[in-house]
């Protein structure tokens, strides 16, 4: 039997399914009588809808049904809601939240929103009929730029709305930062831009539904990261309770926050499955999912930091405008507001921070969370005005940081954004860091770059960040006959391999071999609650479930184990997978155990078989605060503006790492996304007409695999939080936090001879050409 | 409707499909080896390549007609029965996989990468694998996977 403990390199039980293609995503699935539906979208960022006339398309071979937004309305559902933690402006009234449905009513407000829905008995025939479905549009002028959306006379996106403002925001001590501007040595400004990027799971979103008349139930198979967040807003649109939808999520091809949304094309399928008494299937196609997925970042920013005579930080102030689209969607308003406030100032000591931030609308796709959310904002936001500061004053950048991290004796902390830092080593991790990334020849290889005509810059960037979504997870454990078990846990794996991690909890807790654990997620029926994907709170709150549910098995188990010895309970000790009686030292093995809970005949009096099967709950109290630090060695050809990432090292602190094999593939792919935010990716609209100008593969630039460099990683696991049973504190996210201060900051080192200070991300070839072409002149 | 013949991980397939009929589409409905994905419309993500007379080739960009009296391999045919090919051992043991939707794609391209190239090195490795783009993993384990793949395959003369 194979035995796997917290913390070995477990590889992945769903890998067997996947590397032979036999997994089961989505667009796998098929019903018999399956109809097809396809989204007809608006071509304008924004447009009054007049007369809609679908009698052409309807008369098209295989056109089952179109429905437009009058007819969705007269059907009397329920607008999408907006679940933001943040509900209010700084006065104190409530935001602005327009009404969303699936489809426009009577207005399109961005390229790519829903208009008329249209299903066929094949795709190509409801695209083929979506074609030709006439709308007229009645175009508006549009408003792309979120800083021109607020400015007076800019064009009314909602008409009860004014300046298309959503809502305001603070947090901090606005009067203490004041003080500490006006008495500080030095202040350094920066107006930066995390610019407006897309997930691009590379799985397309898409779903299945079905309608059982017989029994009046939905079914959704559906290509989502929260399938009972989502059950409960499809339903309440539908005016359904939630039990009559029973909502799966197959196999999900990524989804790092794009597929976390209550999307309108759900609800759409399960009304037109009803109505039509047929399983419709509706796929997105990649560009559309450039419209239509919802995008991440998108905040501007001015950063001033206080300083004093020393290059003691005293204060940092920030103050941002987050575009958050043309609706709230499902937690918009939330990313630039509370979302990007929280982790401000990063691993360093301030006694002092204000943030504010306004939300505005913008005719364009609507934000929801991207891997991060708002920390990776606020941690380019403090990396690069800490670099700018360093250059200013003429300190070595990596001496000005560590000069100000929070000391390892000032934690626990709570800093002035309310955040509570209960463990870690910042300085420690940071001067990890720098070990490991060759410092002393660090000039020799500047001199073999400078031979090749190469500029060699180099930057580190400690940060600071934290976990969120929901605070509570479920997990079950039903134990069958055959010795083997099933394990259901209400989070939910796109990729970062729950099925192994889990289970491997379960199995170091209990002593058992992994091989027996079946793992079940994402399936309303399988968990009573569950709250999916998202925030970096699998292990945190869903790791720390399984514990739960792992030492109620155990405390039960030990009564079981009394009986089977003649023993008491209270007389067992349990390791390695036996129960013992400490006064006799007899023992009973974990699977006996198991076998006897399944038989009344070897069960006390009070036991039934089945007894074992434990549902628990964990609900954490206070988010934890993932840390680390990264470090790049870039290399910059000043003909040609091309950069690429030489070296890279990365120090983590997630606690406990319970697998390093997987922890480090997180880590990985954060950082491939915040290279691409660095140097690649960018959504753009053209400022004049709305339209969406990086709308396919081929004019929005992910990273390949000749973009990364390798990677030398290491996890600092001497400081795990108390804040959950496991103490892990989340690392999905941690890589796109790091990554684009890390990256943007060396690029600029190396530029700093050529007299180049700041580049809006992307850095590609000819803004970085441009940029020294400019700082020439 | 014209009609084609081809094999399809060693199996003879015949039929009359529809002019406008992609290979994808024929391997993933019709034959139901749904394995191939399909993850863009303008051939650039690679996670519908599949080996057509031994060379790899995006699926979503090749009529199915155009594969007629061909050798078709995809994913479920790489493996020899039960045992996996040495690639898709690579891919495992390496972590080069999160949620697998490119997998498939890139293990067929590693494959046709290490068979091109009997002295394979990191760098035409991250090269060859331009076509097939992932957003999970960062790629560098799966460079590592081919490598490890690739001396497998050298080592078993898959090469
Ligand atoms: S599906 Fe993307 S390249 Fe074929
Ligand atoms: S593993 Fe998800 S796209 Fe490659």
């Amino acid at each position: 039997m194979e035995k796997y403990g917290i913390g070995q390199p477990v590889r992945r039980k769903e890998d067997a399914r996947f590397i032979t293609g036999a997994g089961t995503f989505v667009d796998d699935i098929t019903r018999e009588n399956l109809a097809h539906a396809f989204v007809l979208r608006s071509p304008y960022a924004h447009a009054d809808i007049g007369r809609i006339d679908t009698s052409e398309a309807m008369a098209m071979p295989g056109v089952l049904a179109i429905i437009t937004g009058a007819d969705w309305i007269a059907e009397g559902f329920a607008p999408m809601p907006t679940k933001s933690a943040v509900q209010t402006k700084i006065d104190g009234s409530k935001l602005n939240q327009p009404p969303r449905h699936p489809l426009a009513i009577g207005r399109a407000r961005y390229v790519g929103e829903p208009v008329a829905f249209i299903v066929a008995e094949t795709r190509a025939q409801a695209r083929d009929a979506g074609e030709a479905v006439e709308v007229d549009y009645e175009e508006r002028e549009a408003v792309t730029d979120p800083a021109k959306a607020i400015a007076p006379g800019a064009p009314r996106i909602w008409d009860d709305i004014e300046g298309n403002f959503c809502l305001d925001f603070e947090l901090g001590d606005r009067q203490a930062t004041d003080k500490a501007f006006e008495d500080a040595g030095h202040v350094v400004t920066l107006e930066l831009r995390n610019q407006r990027v897309t997930a691009v799971p590379i799985e397309p979103r898409g779903a299945i539904a079905e309608y059982d008349s017989a029994t009046g139930r939905y079914k959704l198979h559906n290509a989502t990261q929260n399938v009972h967040a989502n059950r409960a807003a499809f339903a309440g649109v539908l005016n359904i309770s939630p039990d009559e939808l029973h909502h799966i999520a197959p196999d999900v091809g990524g989804g790092f926050g794009a597929k976390n949304s209550g999307y309108p094309e759900p609800p759409l399928l399960l009304h037109a499955a009803k109505k039509l008494g047929r399983p419709v299937k509706w796929i997105n196609d990649r560009n559309e999912s450039f419209q239509s997925d919802t995008h991440g970042r998108a905040q501007d920013s001015k950063v001033e930091l206080a300083l004093d005579e020393d290059g003691k930080f005293l204060a940092l102030r920030t103050a941002t405008i987050g575009d958050i689209g043309a609706y709230c969607w499902t937690i918009g308003p939330f990313t630039p507001t509370a979302g990007s406030a929280r982790t401000q100032g990063g691993p360093y000591y301030f006694p002092a921070m204000y943030y504010t931030s306004r939300a505005v609308f913008t005719n364009t796709m609507p934000l929801d969370p991207y891997r991060g959310a708002g920390r990776p904002e606020a941690s380019f936001q403090i990396e690069r005005v800490v670099e700018l500061a360093a250059r200013k004053l003429g300190i070595d950048p990596v001496e000005l940081r560590a000069k100000n991290l929070m000391p390892a004796d000032s934690l626990p902390r709570k800093t002035p954004m309310g955040l509570d830092v209960d463990s870690g080593d910042f300085p420690k991790v940071f001067g990890r860091t720098l070990e490991m990334s060759d410092r002393a020849g660090y000039a020799q290889r500047v001199e073999a770059s400078r031979e090749r005509g190469l500029r060699r810059g180099f930057a580190i960037a400690p940060y600071l960040e934290c976990t969120g979504g929901s605070p509570k997870e479920f997990a079950g454990v039903k134990f069958a006959k055959d010795g083997t078990l099933t394990l259901s846990v209400g989070s939910q794996s796109t990729g970062m391999g729950h099925e192994t991690s889990m289970p491997q909890i379960l199995a170091a807790t209990l002593g058992l071999d992994i091989a027996k654990i079946s793992y079940v997620q994402a399936d309303t029926q399988a968990t009573p609650i569950g709250g999916g994907h998202g925030g970096s709170r699998n292990l945190e709150v869903g790791g720390s479930a399984v514990v739960t549910a792992a030492n109620e098995i155990i405390g039960k188990a030990k009564q079981i184990a009394a009986h089977l010895l003649n023993s008491s309970a209270e007389d067992m000790s349990f390791a390695d997978g036996a129960f013992a009686d400490v006064k006799t030292d007899q023992s009973v093995s974990i699977e006996d155990v198991i076998a006897a809970s399944l038989e009344q005949a070897r069960l006390p009096g009070d036991m039934e078989p089945g007894c074992l099967d434990t549902g628990a709950i964990f609900e954490r109290e206070v988010i934890s605060c993932p840390n680390g630090c990264h470090a790049a060695e870039v290399e910059v050809d000043p003909e040609t503006g091309a950069v690429q990432v030489v070296g890279y090292w990365v120090v983590d602190d997630f606690g406990t790492i319970i697998n390093p094999l997987l922890a480090e593939g997180q880590v990985m792919g954060g950082i491939a996304q915040g290279l691409g935010q660095a140097l690649l990716e960018e959504i753009i609209y053209d400022p004049e007409s709305g339209q969406l100008v990086t709308g396919s593969l081929m004019d929005y630039a992910l990273p390949r695999a000749d973009d990364l460099p390798a990677m030398e990683m290491e996890f600092f696991e001497d400081a795990p939080t108390a804040k959950n049973p496991l103490g892990v504190k989340g690392a999905g996210e941690a890589g796109c936090c790091g990554a684009p201060p890390a990256i943007v900051n060396a690029v600029l080192d190396a530029l700093a001879g050529d007299g180049v200070t700041h580049i809006e991300m992307p850095l590609t070839p000819q803004k970085i050409w441009r940029a020294i072409a400019e700082a020439k002149t | 409707m014209p009609a084609i013949s081809l094999s399809v991980n060693g199996k003879p397939v015949s039929g009359e499909y529809e002019a406008r009929t992609l290979l994808c589409e024929l391997l993933r409905g019709h034959l139901a080896l749904t394995g191939t994905h399909v993850g863009c419309d303008t051939s650039q993500c690679g996670a519908c390549v599949v080996l057509v007379d031994g060379d790899p080739v995006k699926s979503c960009a090749m009529l199915a007609a155009q594969a007629d009296g061909r050798e078709v391999t995809t994913i479920e045919g790489l493996a020899g029965g039960e045992k996996l090919h040495p690639m898709q051992e690579a891919f495992r043991d390496h972590h080069a996989l999160q949620c697998g939707f490119c997998t498939p794609g890139m293990i067929l391209t590693s494959v046709a990468l290490a068979r091109g190239n009997p002295a394979l090195g990191e760098e035409d490795v991250a090269k060859g694998l331009e076509g097939n783009l992932c957003r999970c993993t960062g790629y560098r384990n799966i460079i590592r996977a081919v490598m490890a793949g690739a001396k497998a395959m050298r080592e078993q003369g898959d090469v």
